[in-house]
């Protein structure tokens, strides 16, 4: 087309390249600390839905919670009996967006792990010998504090693991939610070109039809 | 907004819209002859880009859309450029959903192209200045009509949505100023520098 066209729409493309790389998007965070399911939805490229619906449903998509953002988007349930969930964002708008988290999130007392049963049994084996040597070494027992129950001992440890790792990953799983959102210089690019693409082949389309048409070439 | 997600809206709505977007489509696909091409891929590719930037207004978000320029550019083949960059922008960024193409099709290009056509008498031999007033309405028009239309299709999915409409015809109308604002200056520039780009300004006998 003109060359005027053209300079127009390199300028359009240069506005949306050097303006804010934002999309129209909804997304939403979850975290799970402890028993505590939080985190905020945000439209990518900025701003944050505030009053919207949140609900979050259980495996058998029965509705366990409802609940609004806040002004910062977020939202937070702290019920939550371990389990698996969907977290979901409605701005009413037409902008809705779902995030599960797996029953495996979770951790604390109310769930102890599978792996954990071995770990809490093995302790256990060298008691009794323990028990025999200090019976057979002193009659007066040295014992200054009482040995801490392994199992209860296993819990504190794993639930503050949890914690911190909760509290480590948290950055990293919102950085994740960003850039999966982020527009990409090479998407847009790839889009155009495909824009391109079809152009060249419906005019190739055109040319031929005509050429046969007319039983001329143009 | 105007980009609907998967699992909003109910299947009758997803059908009658897939209908009246593919008859948009076959009408713009038949007006689109050699010498329409490259402008239809031109205003695609501007309306693909030009749509991905969002800026945060209340508790939504809104982008440009673009209708009003294209209908007033292209006409019925508004359908196509349309198509063309929801289904980029899906596949690409998922923005929409790949089952509400047809809906948000024609939510963003039917507006456009009715009210260019109904514009047509009064921009028939005008002056520049006058043709870019006329199309400053007939986009912030369009815009509302896309508003009416994202409402329609959420109304008639669910009734959960009604009162939520509110919001988003209130978030609508900074963005009807703005499209005003452009495509007014568009189409002005246009009509003083390369009127026969826009069709609507041509006496119909003359278009090919």
């Amino acid at each position: 087309m003109t060359a005027r066209s053209i300079v127009l729409l390199a300028m359009l493309l240069n506005l949306a390249m050097t303006g804010p790389a934002a999309a129209h998007r909804l997304k939403l965070f979850v975290t799970v600390e402890g028993n505590t399911v939080s985190g905020y939805a945000f439209f990518i490229g900025g701003g944050r839905p505030q009053g919207v619906a949140v609900t979050i449903r259980d495996a058998a998509n029965a509705v366990v919670h409802r609940g609004t953002t806040d002004d910062a988007g977020g939202f937070a349930w702290s019920a939550a009996p371990p389990g698996a969930y969907t977290v979901s964002v409605d701005t009413g708008d037409g902008h809705a967006v779902s995030e599960k988290i797996s029953a495996d999130r979770f951790a604390g007392p109310a769930a102890p792990s599978p792996a954990a049963a071995p770990a809490e049994a093995a302790p256990e084996q060298p008691l009794p010998q323990k028990a025999a040597a200090e019976k057979a070494a002193d009659p007066a027992p040295a014992v200054v504090c009482a040995p801490p129950d392994p199992a209860a001992l296993h819990r504190e440890v794993e639930t503050a693991v949890d914690r911190a790792l909760a509290r480590q990953l948290r950055p990293l799983i919102e950085a994740q939610a960003q850039a999966e959102g982020r527009l990409r210089f090479n998407d847009i690019m790839g889009g155009i070109g495909m824009i391109v693409g079809l152009a060249g082949a419906g005019m190739w389309a055109a040319a031929r039809r005509r050429r046969t048409d007319t039983g001329t070439p143009p | 907004m105007a980009h609907i997600p998967d699992g909003v809206l109910s299947l009758p709505v997803i059908a009658a819209g897939g209908a009246g977007a593919a008859i948009g489509l076959a009408l713009g696909l038949r007006a689109l002859d050699e010498r329409e091409i490259p402008k239809t891929a031109i205003l695609a590719a501007v309306f693909f880009v030009a749509s991905l930037v969002a800026v945060p207004v209340g508790p939504s978000s809104v982008h440009v859309l673009l209708g009003g320029l294209m209908g007033l550019v292209l006409g019925v083949r508004a359908f196509a450029a349309v198509f063309i960059g929801l289904v980029l922008q899906a596949v690409l960024f998922g923005f929409g959903g790949l089952s509400t193409l047809g809906v948000d099709t024609l939510n963003m290009a039917l507006p456009g192209v009715v009210l260019a056509s109904l514009a047509r008498p009064l921009l028939l031999g005008a002056s520049p200045a006058r043709a870019g007033v006329v199309a400053a309405v007939v986009a912030a028009l369009a815009v509302f009509g896309t508003a009416a239309g994202v409402s329609a299709a959420l109304a008639l999915s669910s009734s959960d949505y009604v009162p939520a409409l509110k919001i988003i015809l209130l978030t609508y109308l900074p963005l009807a100023a703005v499209e005003a604002v452009i495509t007014g200056f568009v189409v002005s520039f246009l009509a003083r520098v390369k009127p026969e780009i826009l069709p609507v300004l041509q006496p119909p006998e003359i278009r090919p």
